[in-house]
């Protein structure tokens, strides 16, 4: 794929792409909009450098892409409720996202993807590890692909949120998403397949017995993380990377503690998994 | 269902019954053939109580009744009898056969239908129980999903890694030895029953054909673990002389050492099967 108005270099063959020569603080023109949107179809995460942004151009930039999805568990700054602040220093008992997932997979219709802009970063540490979905579910046989694609998973935020909520020391008892989604799910853009079950959001495969759903789920999640299916981002300040959930998942490393590592999220919505 | 000649006993819904009421040191009349024949496949593994010691040529003639006699790709044979496979473990043995789940010598390309154990000895103080899984029920409990998956898939069963120098303590030299392996379907269809039931195991069978080698072995991880639930289960506690007579195309078995340095001692026949569809 060429490009005329954006640069674009693979971070690996498979996934990852640091796109340069736009700044995402102006209004995008349609072709670059376009360019950006075909890099990121593409690559599937793209990364962004040096780029100034407040919050409103962040979500203007955000809205290019489709409309912005309102987090259940962490409501975002005064006047800004789309916006979720991503921050850890040396209070932090917790981190956002350390473990693989795909954003909000337990919503019944998930983010289509996520903008996180760091302004403040550890001066070394707190990278994100993004694994392309696609190349997990090429990777597998045949049967195995075909056997996956009978199957439905149910997502539930509640284990995972309400185990958030407590070691914030909050009480609560409110009911997030539950939603079930197949295992397998077909991008609704490239018409590929890519595997949508991940550790943080999947209780379960639907219909099968607890122990044949645990032994599957198992070995996806073993197989997901598989390093050749992988890229590593190292932030600078103002870095900023947008990934497509519907075949992306990422883990946000937390190896930096007690540094401070701080910054914005827009979450574009997406539909529902089919 | 009735019998008429011999007395069946179900040990329990799933698999396993005693028989009673024929004398296997006789020769058995047609009609009792029928009978135990039925009774062995309906609960898989069948125990035959109250018998004498069965001389040698008695077992072996009751056991060609049900087909062709297996001969053992490792094991010593009896120095009269090569039909027969000695049991014996005692307080100088360094390995008692089958103590892992197994379905015998699934490697072989045609193999066994199934085997008849006599023990003559057991182990003074208790212990030497052999435990049978039903295949039928272990694979009867999984989704629809996971039975249309491995329905069409087939998997290696080897022995190398289990025979070779198996048996060198008691006298067999196995160096020009070549030991068997076979490929067979992950569920097969028993012949008679026309049931399906698994047929892999955790002794022999080391992959599935057509899968990458993390998927394989994460299957065969869960059924191995699968197969080996209590539910699917008998536990047989010998009495001296029983004889047990399993399926090995609808069963695992697993033979308990908990008896070491005690002497355990029997006489085993085996039946040839056919290749597994």
């Amino acid at each position: 794929m060429t490009y005329e108005t954006i640069e674009v270099r693979p971070v690996t063959p498979t996934i990852g792409a640091e796109i340069h020569g736009v700044k995402l603080s102006e209004p995008l023109g349609n072709q670059q909009f376009q360019e950006i949107h075909d890099a990121l179809m593409q690559h599937q995460v793209i990364f962004f450098r040096d780029q100034e942004m407040t919050l409103d151009q962040h979500k203007d930039f955000g809205r290019r892409f489709g409309p912005l999805h309102i987090h259940p568990h962490a409501p975002g700054p005064e006047g800004h409720p789309e916006i979720l602040r991503i921050h850890a220093d040396e209070n932090s008992k917790q981190v956002a996202g350390h473990r693989w997932h795909s954003d909000v997979s337990c919503d019944p219709e998930p983010p289509m993807g996520s903008i996180l802009h760091l302004h403040t970063v550890p001066p070394t540490g707190g990278d994100t590890l993004f694994a392309s979905m696609y190349a997990a579910y090429d990777a597998l046989s045949e049967p195995m692909q075909a056997f996956l694609g009978t199957l439905t998973a149910i997502h539930d935020g509640t284990p995972n949120y309400q185990r958030r909520s407590k070691v914030a020391g909050k009480d609560d008892a409110r009911a997030y998403p539950r939603s079930e989604h197949p295992v397998i799910r077909t991008h609704p853009v490239t018409g590929k397949k890519g595997i949508f079950v991940n550790p943080v959001f999947t209780q379960a495969i639907k219909d099968v017995p607890e122990e044949e759903g645990k032994a599957i789920l198992e070995f996806l999640y073993e197989h997901n993380k598989k390093p050749e299916f992988v890229c590593r981002f190292s932030w600078a300040a103002n870095s900023v990377a947008f990934w497509d959930n519907r075949c992306v998942q990422h883990l946000a490393m937390w190896d930096y503690f007690p540094q401070v590592r701080s910054g914005n999220r827009v979450t574009v919505s997406g539909d529902r998994p089919f | 269902m009735s019998y008429e000649t011999i007395q069946v006993k179900p040990l329990n819904p799933t698999i396993g019954a005693e028989i009673r009421g024929v004398d296997l040191t006789q020769d058995v009349s047609n009609r009792q053939f029928d009978e135990i024949h039925r009774a062995f496949t309906d609960h898989v593994v069948v125990f035959f109580k109250d018998q004498q010691p069965i001389p040698p040529e008695q077992q072996i003639k009751f056991a060609r009744r049900f087909g062709d006699l297996h001969a053992h790709p490792a094991a010593p044979t009896h120095p009269e009898y090569p039909e027969i496979f000695v049991i014996h473990t005692h307080k100088d043995s360094k390995i008692a056969n089958g103590n892992n789940w197994h379905s015998d010598v699934s490697c072989d390309e045609h193999p066994p239908l199934g085997t008849m154990l006599q023990l003559h000895m057991l182990p003074e103080g208790g212990g030497g129980d052999t435990l049978f899984a039903s295949m039928y029920a272990a694979y009867d409990v999984l989704s629809p999903q996971m039975k249309a998956f491995l329905d069409p898939l087939e998997a290696v069963h080897e022995s190398e890694h289990i025979y070779r120098g198996r048996y060198s303590d008691r006298g067999v030299d196995d160096r020009d030895k070549v030991y068997p392996s076979a490929v067979h379907p992950v569920v097969r269809t028993h012949p008679v029953s026309g049931r399906k039931a698994l047929y892999v195991n955790g002794a022999f069978t080391t992959r599935i054909k057509g899968l990458k080698k993390p998927e394989s072995d994460a299957i065969l991880q869960f059924l191995v673990r699968h197969m080996a639930q209590e539910r699917f289960q008998v536990r047989f506690k010998w009495e001296t002389n029983d004889m047990a007579f399993w399926d090995n195309r609808a069963a695992q078995h697993l033979a308990m050492w908990d008896y070491w340095p005690n002497e355990r001692k029997g006489h085993r026949v085996t039946i040839k099967g056919e290749r597994p569809v």
